[in-house]
This record gives structure tokens, C-alpha cells and sequence, in this order.
């Protein structure tokens, strides 16, 4: 029996494990990676690479800034849930536990054939194998009126930094019983609910201070992200407060005005005292300049997440286009462990193992109201497909969304430490 | 083919039922290297540091316990749904594999 059953479950889910063939090196150099970008893929591969290479492998993570702010729970901190110190982290982990070479500086271009990546300060670093996670670039001009001037009257706050401060200002400062005006992204973008859970955190700040204030959600599509969870928590956490306006009804934004602080659409002219405007979203900067994207976006093969362009060069994150992920920091993490394992056996002949990439998304819609979606996927030859998942049920009750929420306080503590110890 | 499948589920049975499974000195087809890249899944969320907020802590765990437990949640006899998601793509080898890994992590 014992046997049988041995034999039965290795057919059944047999680990495929393929060794690489080993590039030559030359004698006695290490082999280079070189990361751009130390977000939630960057940082993440960078520490997978050196960690499991134990030294076999010299790696170089090239980041702009010195500390980095996550977007993820930047929501939480707009909701007072968080202190902006709390999402703040720094990379001195990555560089005293596993080694990683920091650069605090911008990579400004990639020449592919040389295998070299320019730096702001004239420099050059070679590398064998190149991952790029840059994250997203704002198309400003996607919304009519929009621009990098108007950033400052109705922030974006998309990216890590201090957008995201001026916003909880402005929302804090905003006149009693005033009106604030959201604008969500298009499709495809970094975090699906965000613009919700954000909403949901804006209405929880107006429902301690500002009662009588009015939310409304001009939406350039017609549904959007765990739609049925956030309606439900909306209406009955902050009834009356917060209008979504979809796109079939309002016709389209055609113009907006951030000296006016006006919202033109077919339906209505809508005037806000404090608004949140996110543009479309395309691939870092970086990633077009090293010829990996086909548009906005990087196309990769799934199985690696190798650039279809260039095999050199991997592409992680919001920037790729990893099908049917969501682009998120957790997908982000998942993918950079694929790749790290993928790097590690293409440049020492260590194991490869059978790529496996997962996602879950919180959102906390008011306190102790946590709600979640998440799933598993396997690479195809075409792209990273959806094996099983999961989402909240409306009607649930509070102490199961009260254990979502503390799940996602524990999720924040581990991928952060996951990226940064 | 009909007698495979009977075979089949007779063996799937006895992987999800018998209790002594999780007891058994040898961890069949278990790998520490395959243990630890796996464990890389399970770090998103648990922290690897050994801070237990939020969600359990899972180093430190005897290896039967530990394969008691994620087994409850591959049944789904355990109620928690990222722990059913995770614990529904692990199989023997997968389980094994890090129940090994887990026991050599101090
Ligand atoms: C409001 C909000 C809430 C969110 N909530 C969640 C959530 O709850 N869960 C979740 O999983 N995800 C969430 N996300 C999404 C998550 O933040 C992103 O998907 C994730 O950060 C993507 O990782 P990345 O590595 O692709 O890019 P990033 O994390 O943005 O990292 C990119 C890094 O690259 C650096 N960089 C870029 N170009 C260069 C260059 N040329 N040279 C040097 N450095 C460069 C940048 O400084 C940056 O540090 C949220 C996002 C937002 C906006
Ligand atoms: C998406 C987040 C997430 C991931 C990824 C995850 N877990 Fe969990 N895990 C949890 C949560 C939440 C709980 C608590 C569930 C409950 O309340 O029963 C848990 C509980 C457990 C428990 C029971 C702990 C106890 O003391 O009762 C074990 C064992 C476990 N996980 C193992 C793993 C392993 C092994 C992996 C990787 C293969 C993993 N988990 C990946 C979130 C996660």
C-alpha cells in the first residue's frame, strides 16, 4: 500500500526539476545581476538571488531612493491607521544579512549588447543577468486637464512618497461638509481595489471629523474590484456619503480644471473641495529605454519571467505584463522568486524548480472591516493562468472580517520583512 | 481504467485520512532544497523573522504538527481561505518536502 501510494502521488504531482545548462565564466569572476528598482519585486529579488547563492553570485541593486515607502498600506495611513513612519523601510538588511552592493541612484538607460547599465552619475555597472521592477510611470495627460502641475491640487499619490501625505492633508483640511471627488484609474493597473480601499479610508477620516462631507467616485469604468464587498461596507459603515459614478452614466470625464477644482462629464459639471485624480499607468521609465515593453507594458514568458525581447533581462511587477495576475505587491514578490530561482540555476547550475506564483489582496473598508481575494496560478506557454481562488462573501460576520483585517497586518509585517531582512 | 480510479481514490483516502501518516519517521520524497525554496511561498505572510502577528508563527513547529495542521487545511476540516489555498497545491512531496526543510530551521 505503502508503495503504491508513493508511486500514484509522485505521478500525480511530480516536481519537475530542470538543470540549466551552466554559461561558461570566466575563471574566477562571479557571475553579475544587476536589479533595477528596489520595490516589492526589486528588493525581493535581489535578496532571493544573493541569499540562496550564498555568495556564488554577485548582485547590485540599483534603487533611487534610500528609504522606500509602500504603497501598500498607504490607505491605512490615510485612515489613521497607520503612522507614515511605519511604511517607511530601508535597505540596510539587504546589504549587511545577504551582501547585496546598494546603488542609490537612478539607472538612466541599458545598452542590451554590451550588457551594461548607465547610472545618473556617468558610471556604468556589466552584468550577466539584468531584472528590472521599476513600477509605474503616470500617463498625466490620459485625463483631460491632468498634468504634473495639477499632481499637487488633486494628487495622485499612485507612487511611494509624499504625494500620499499631501493627500491626507488636504483631506484633513477639507471645508465641513464639503464635497471630495475621486478619480480611479483605467485598466490595467497596480492594485484593482485600491482606489476603493481608498475611498473607504477617506469616508472613515470624514466619518470622525467631517460627518456631513460627500464622497463621489467619477469612475472611467463600469465595475471595478471586489465591487459587491465595498458597496455593501459603504453602505453600512458610511451610509449616504459615497457616490459611484460609473462610466456608462456619467459618459466620460472630458475635461477637468484643477484651478476650478471642476470634473466636466456628459452628465454633470461636478465641483470638489479636495479631489484624488489616478491617471493611466504604463511600465517604469527604464523598462521602455531597455526595448523590453510592447507598449505600455513588458511581455515576459510566464514559466520565468525573462523578457520575450531580451533573455537577459527579466521584467517583475506592475511592469510586465503577467496575465492573469493582478499587479500588486504581493504578485510582485511571487514573480521575483520565480526569477530568482530561474537566475540562480541559469548562472550556477543550481535547481530549477516548477514556477509557482500566488496573490491576496486586503482591503480594509472601516475598522475591524477587513475583506480579501487572492489566488494561485501556473505558467502556460501563453501566460500566468488562474489555478483556484478565493474571495470574501458580503454578509459575513464581524469577527471573521475582524481576523481579515489582522491577517493583513501580519501579511504587511512578513512581506516587508520578507523584502528588506 | 474504471479499477484505476478506484485505486486512485482508495490511495487519495488513505493520504487524507490516516492519522499515523503524520507520525511516520520517513518523509516520503522529501527534499530539503525543494523544503526551502518552498518555504519562499509561505514568508509573504509569515514572517520569517519569528514575529507571530496576525498570523502564526510556523518555525519551531514539530514536524507532525506541522503536517497534522496543514493537512486540516487541505481537507478543509480547518476554516481559513488563503490557508486552503495554500495548503490545496501542496502535495505529499511538497509537504514532505518542507515539513524537512521546517525541522532543520532552528
Ligand atoms: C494606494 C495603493 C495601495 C496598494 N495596496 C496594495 C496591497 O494592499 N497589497 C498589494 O499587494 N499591493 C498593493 N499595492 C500595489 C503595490 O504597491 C505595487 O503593485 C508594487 O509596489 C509593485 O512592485 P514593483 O516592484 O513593480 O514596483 P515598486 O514597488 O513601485 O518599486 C519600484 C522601485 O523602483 C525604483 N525605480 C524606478 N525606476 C528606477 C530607475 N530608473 N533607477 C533606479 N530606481 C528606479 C523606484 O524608486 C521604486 O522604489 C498598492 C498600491 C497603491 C498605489
Ligand atoms: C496569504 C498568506 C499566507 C501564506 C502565503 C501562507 N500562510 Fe499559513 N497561515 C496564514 C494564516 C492567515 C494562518 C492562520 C489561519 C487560521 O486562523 O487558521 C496560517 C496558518 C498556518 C499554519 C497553522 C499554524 C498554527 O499554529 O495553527 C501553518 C502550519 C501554516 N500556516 C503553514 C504555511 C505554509 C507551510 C505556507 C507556505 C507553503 C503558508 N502557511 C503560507 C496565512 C498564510
Amino acid at each position: 500500500m505503502t508503495k503504491m501510494k508513493r508511486r500514484t502521488f509522485v505521478g500525480l504531482a511530480a516536481a519537475t526539476t530542470t538543470a540549466l545548462s551552466m554559461p561558461s565564466i570566466a575563471f574566477g569572476a562571479l557571475p553579475r545581476v544587476v536589479v533595477i528598482g528596489g520595490g516589492a519585486g526589486g528588493a525581493t529579488a535581489a535578496k532571493y538571488i544573493a541569499k540562496d547563492s550564498k555568495g556564488a553570485i554577485d548582485v547590485t541593486l540599483v534603487e533611487a531612493s534610500k528609504r522606500y515607502y509602500t504603497c501598500f498600506f498607504s490607505n491605512l495611513y490615510l485612515g489613521d491607521f497607520r503612522a507614515y513612519g511605519s511604511i517607511g523601510h530601508n535597505y540596510y538588511g539587504l546589504a549587511v544579512n545577504h551582501g547585496v552592493n546598494m546603488v542609490h541612484e537612478w539607472a538612466l538607460s541599458v545598452n542590451n549588447a554590451a550588457k551594461k547599465v548607465n547610472l545618473g552619475s556617468g558610471e556604468s555597472i556589466s552584468y550577466d543577468k539584468l531584472v528590472i521592477s521599476p513600477g509605474i510611470d503616470l500617463k498625466f495627460e490620459s485625463v483631460n486637464g491632468y498634468s504634473a502641475e495639477a499632481q499637487s491640487k488633486m494628487p495622485h499619490a499612485w507612487k511611494s512618497g509624499t504625494q500620499v501625505q499631501l493627500l491626507k492633508n488636504q483631506v484633513k483640511g477639507m471645508k465641513k461638509g464639503g464635497t471630495f471627488v475621486m478619480v480611479p484609474p483605467p485598466n490595467p493597473y497596480r492594485c484593482p481595489p485600491g482606489p476603493y480601499e481608498r475611498v473607504s479610508m477617506i469616508a472613515h477620516q470624514f466619518k470622525k471629523s467631517n460627518p456631513t462631507a460627500k464622497i463621489v467616485i467619477l469612475d472611467p469604468k463600469n465595475k471595478f474590484s471586489k465591487q459587491g464587498l465595498f458597496m455593501e461596507g459603504w453602505q453600512k459603515h458610511y451610509p449616504g456619503m459615497i457616490e459611484w459614478i460609473s462610466a456608462e452614466t456619467h459618459g466620460g470625464i472630458k475635461k477637468i480644471n484643477a484651478a476650478t477644482m471642476e470634473f466636466e462629464t456628459d452628465l454633470d459639471t461636478f465641483k470638489a473641495d479636495a479631489a484624488s485624480v489616478v491617471p493611466a499607468q504604463r511600465a517604469g521609465r527604464i523598462a521602455m529605454n531597455a526595448g523590453v515593453n510592447n507598449g505600455d507594458w513588458c511581455p515576459i514568458v510566464p514559466a520565468s519571467m525573462q523578457a520575450q525581447a531580451d533573455e537577459n533581462i527579466y521584467v517583475l511587477g506592475d511592469a510586465s505584463i503577467a496575465k492573469s495576475m493582478p499587479k500588486s505587491g504581493f504578485s510582485a514578490n511571487s514573480q521575483a522568486k520565480v526569477a530568482a530561482n530561474h537566475i540562480r540555476g541559469s548562472l550556477t547550475g543550481s535547481k530549477v524548480f516548477t514556477p509557482r506564483f500566488a496573490n491576496t489582496c486586503w482591503s480594509l473598508v472601516a475598522t475591524n472591516d477587513g475583506i480579501k481575494v487572492g489566488a494561485n496560478y501556473k505558467a502556460t506557454d501563453e501566460k500566468i493562468d488562474k489555478t483556484s481562488g478565493f474571495i470574501s462573501k458580503t454578509g459575513e460576520d464581524s469577527n471573521l472580517r475582524k481576523a481579515t483585517y489582522e491577517e493583513s497586518i501580519g501579511w504587511y509585517s512578513g512581506i516587508t520583512s520578507d523584502m528588506f531582512s | 481504467m474504471k479499477s484505476k480510479f478506484i485505486l486512485l481514490s482508495i490511495v487519495v483516502c488513505f493520504f487524507l485520512m490516516n492519522k499515523s501518516y503524520a507520525d511516520q519517521k520517513q518523509l516520503v520524497g522529501a527534499d530539503a532544497d525543494y523544503g526551502e525554496h518552498l518555504f519562499g511561498e509561505c514568508v509573504t505572510c509569515h514572517n520569517s523573522t519569528g514575529l507571530g502577528q496576525g498570523i502564526p508563527k510556523i518555525t519551531g513547529m514539530k514536524t507532525s504538527q506541522f503536517i497534522t495542521k496543514i493537512l486540516a487545511y487541505k481537507t478543509k476540516e480547518k476554516e481559513n481561505a488563503v490557508m486552503q489555498m495554500v495548503a490545496e497545491r501542496l502535495g505529499e512531496e511538497e509537504i514532505n518536502s518542507l515539513a524537512l526543510y521546517l525541522s532543520k530551521l532552528k
